[in-house]
């Protein structure tokens, strides 16, 4: 795999705790879940600049939300 | 990274490289190459009036793959070089997969969305194919980087008809048809699974 660069991240107690929530749920290591999260990110992100727009939708309640990325 | 393939002409093994991203100019020279020897082969084959059966993926175009997702970091496709030439090529997916097995349900995983081998290398298009484990190669890399993503090397498919015996043989387990692929067999390799193939 590609070379790998180091660094460090500063992360409130409320961050860690969700972080390691998500890391336990879904068995991957804490920097899993943060790399995991950077691919989600760009991927949304590119597709929202070409003008794409993203939704939850509920099967059962047939409600649409959109969902706001910064 | 380094690799290694059989030369099946030589008779030796040979080193390869295996390219982990690449960009589109490299998967339009793969088109080019890949469609001119297989259309040789072709009018070779029917000039001696036996008609080429092309492989089930002869109408990929790498560039058009390639071209949408090539920035973007859940779906590299990767490459297997040998002799300075594409020797076979796989698009991964590396978000919003998740395991099917029951024991792995919704564990995350790698999932192969593109797997083939050039032309040269196939002895349903070559009487004496060239490059032997190309595929097995493609695949150890999905499991690296499967584990390099901590996924714990759990890797998902839908294989080509002819394909089929190859992933069984490969350790992954058939999951049945998936009539929303195609038809397509669905396999997976647990972690499990995955460590043994790569030992």
């Amino acid at each position: 795999m590609a070379g790998k660069r180091t660094m460090t991240l500063n992360l409130t107690e409320a961050e860690m705790t969700a972080l390691e929530h998500l890391s336990t749920e879904k068995d991957m290591s804490k920097t899993a879940v943060l790399r995991q999260a950077l691919r989600l990110y760009q991927v949304i992100s590119t597709r929202m600049q070409t003008g794409e727009r993203l939704f939850f939708e509920d099967d059962i309640a047939k409600e649409k939300k959109e969902l706001v990325v910064l | 990274m380094d690799a290694a393939l059989e030369d099946r002409h030589a008779s030796c093994i040979v080193p390869a490289t295996l390219i982990d991203r690449i960009g589109v100019a490299y998967a339009k020279l793969v088109d080019d190459l890949w469609l001119t020897f297989l259309t040789a082969e072709m009018a070779e084959a029917e000039a001696a009036g036996t008609p080429l059966v092309l492989p089930e993926h002869a109408h990929w175009r790498w560039t058009r793959k390639v071209e949408p997702t090539v920035h973007l970091l859940p779906y590299p496709t990767l490459a297997i070089e040998c002799e300075g030439q594409p020797q076979g090529l796989m698009t991964l997916k590396t978000d919003g997969e998740t395991a099917r097995l029951p024991d792995e349900q919704g564990k995350p995983l790698v999932y192969v969305v593109f797997l083939a081998s050039a032309p040269w290398n196939l002895p349903a298009v070559v009487a004496r194919p060239r490059f032997r484990g190309v595929g097995t190669t493609l695949l150890r890399a999905a499991i690296e980087t499967s584990l390099d993503l901590g996924f714990k090397g759990r890797i998902g498919l839908h294989s080509l008809p002819k394909a089929e015996t190859f992933y069984a043989r490969s350790g992954m387990t058939a999951l049945g048809r998936d009539q929303k692929k195609e038809n397509l067999e669905y396999f997976e390799m647990t972690s499990v699974q995955a460590t043994a193939f790569i030992r």
